[in-house]
């Protein structure tokens, strides 16, 4: 997974101020610092909020879509990091306020800061009063009665794809395509309903026909939700690049659970009973026939997730390919780590090359590690260091 | 090229352009665009150079002081009133002025925008995000509590428009 970049703080402030001027820059082009062309939304003869906002969610849904079709991103941690909880009634009732206070105002939030930027004395006055009012709400909110009401039927972080019980891997491509289509009959009626109204419209606040151009735009948009639909298809997608199992050898896998076990969630697959006895440091014991009672597909995807079988897993079962990090299988599984781990390696013959003389010594303190051993299997024949420059290329005959 | 203020980009090519900076915002960050989340870390800065003590005791404005994703806000709202400026002045409409309709007088239309303001500023504390901080970033992520938020946010803004049309027709 590339995205996100999660840049550093400094970094993330710089690309803050881009990405603000870019919202801007694009509201102001699109009408959104004029009031007049802002509540025409309201009396019906502009529709340009609608339009340009509609098609905006469309484009970024489908960018994500696609994005994570291609194994580039992850639609749900992008969703979790960048959407808030869900609060049906507070939203419900709040956003009714905040619906209000746009046509009282005359902008929202967000454009009242373009139309203050090119000298509407309204728009200063609607930051001013959305300051105040944010303020005044946060003197209340945490209150009792107040609080009560402030986070009343939280659902906690909730999905379209959720509500309609869609597998949380195809529901975002399948969704944004029903958006577009969706869209499409919006502005089709949008355009309509203009068309019909035009004569009461504002001399400031014409509406601007979608016309060839629009068309196009929302081609383009169904051709690219008909790209994110075809992606789950594809064996590159999601579902078999990211989750695609890679091995991890046991020298890899002791490292880190020695030296940085908070990166590995290791799961013992074998029967509880054998992996009761004897399991990898840190191990959980989950049989197969449990693993779907850990909802890995839900689980935050932080730690790398290693799956050990009794022998070799070939693939990993269906509930842990779900999860959304990294998932790694034990090369050799259980009989392969027991092999390697914890039964004393043979020292190496006199006058071995070092490398295997190091990988007995690495080898060696694992297994006195593992198996509490006082005694540590024997220390290697020192071999001299052969002088000057790294040994011949071509190892394994060495011998 | 000739100016003219009531030219406007196309609509959809508007959106799609401004669905390109949030999914872009979305890949690099793993966050959306938003507005009300600044005003707030804005008016909190405020409080803490008149009343410090005041604001260390109120939960909802230490927090905003002690994260780091609303500063984050703050930032992209210089860009946002950086990106007006340009985008306003090269299309020629920089101009101090009030919008308003005939019908009301400057000293009532700056009356509603303070009022309207203040009360979407304190409705959008209580849905977490206003129209770009919500119905945009979370609405392109398919939140149920986006679209809830866009619905409602629609019926409000129908249900009080003929009550106040005189403010701008």
């Amino acid at each position: 997974m590339t995205f996100p970049l999660f840049p550093t703080h400094e970094w993330g402030l710089v690309f803050g101020v881009l990405s603000g001027f870019g919202f801007g820059f694009v509201l102001e082009r699109a009408g959104f610092g004029r009031t007049q062309k802002l509540v025409g939304q309201f009396y019906g003869d502009d529709m340009t909020v609608f339009k340009v906002m509609f098609t905006a969610v469309v484009t970024a849904m489908l960018v994500v879509v696609v994005a994570s079709g291609l194994g580039l991103a992850d639609f749900k941690i992008i969703a979790d990091h960048a959407t808030s909880e869900t609060l049906l009634v507070p939203f419900a009732i709040g956003g009714a306020a905040v619906g209000a206070g746009f046509v009282m105002s005359g902008y929202c939030p967000g454009t009242s800061w373009v139309a203050m930027a090119s000298g509407k004395l309204d728009g200063l006055f609607t930051v001013l009063g959305s300051i105040v009012g944010a303020i005044l709400w946060s003197e209340v909110e945490f209150r009792p009665g107040f609080a009560t009401f402030h986070n009343m039927t939280n659902v906690g972080n909730f999905y379209l794809w959720e509500l309609l019980h869609l597998p949380p891997r195809a529901g975002p491509a399948i969704l944004a395509a029903a958006v577009v289509v969706m869209a499409a009959g919006c502005f089709v009626g949008a355009e309509k309903i203009e068309r019909l109204l035009a004569r009461n419209a504002d001399p400031l606040a014409q509406a601007t026909p979608g016309g060839r151009r629009g068309r196009f735009v929302v081609a383009g948009l169904g051709a690219a939700s008909l790209v994110g639909v075809a992606l789950l298809a594809l064996p590159t997608g999601t579902a078999a690049s990211v989750r695609a199992a890679e091995p991890v050898s046991q020298l890899e896998l002791a490292r880190r659970v020695f030296d940085a076990p908070w990166t590995v969630r290791v799961i013992d697959l074998r029967p509880a009973a054998a992996c009761a006895e004897k399991r990898i440091p840190g191990a959980e014991c989950v049989p197969e026939a449990d693993l779907p009672k850990l909802a890995l597909a839900d689980a935050a995807p932080g730690r790398d997730l290693v799956l050990v079988g009794d022998g070799a897993l070939a693939q990993p079962p269906a509930a842990a390919a779900a999860y959304p990090g990294r998932v790694l299988i034990l090369a050799g599984g259980w009989k392969g780590w027991e092999a390697f781990a914890l039964t004393p390696p043979e020292p190496p013959a006199p006058g071995a090359p070092l490398a295997e003389v190091d990988a007995y010594r690495v080898r060696a303190g694992i297994q006195s590690a593992l198996t509490g051993m006082k005694a540590a299997p024997p220390p290697p024949t020192p071999t001299a260091a052969p002088s000057g420059g790294p040994k011949k290329g071509g190892g394994g005959c060495s011998g | 090229m000739e100016r003219n203020p009531n030219k406007f980009w196309n609509p959809y090519l508007a959106g799609v352009a401004l669905g390109l900076v949030l999914a872009a915002t979305y890949l690099v960050m793993g966050n959306g665009l938003g507005a009300s989340g600044g005003n707030l870390r804005i008016g909190v800065a405020v409080l803490q150079a008149i009343a410090p003590e005041h604001v260390a005791a109120t939960p909802p404005l230490a927090r905003a002081v002690a994260g780091e994703h609303p500063n984050w806000l703050v930032m992209e709202l210089l860009g946002v009133i950086l990106g007006g400026i340009v985008a306003s002045y090269t299309a020629g409409r920089m101009k101090l002025e009030v919008l308003k309709g005939p019908r009301i007088s400057v000293a009532g239309r700056l009356a509603f925008a303070f009022a309207g303001g203040a009360l979407m500023g304190l409705a959008a504390k209580i849905t977490r995000g206003c129209a770009s901080g919500q119905a945009l970033t979370g609405g392109a992520l398919l939140s149920v509590g986006a679209w809830v938020f866009f619905m409602a946010f629609f019926a409000g803004g129908y249900g009080l428009a003929y009550f106040v049309r005189r403010e701008y027709r």
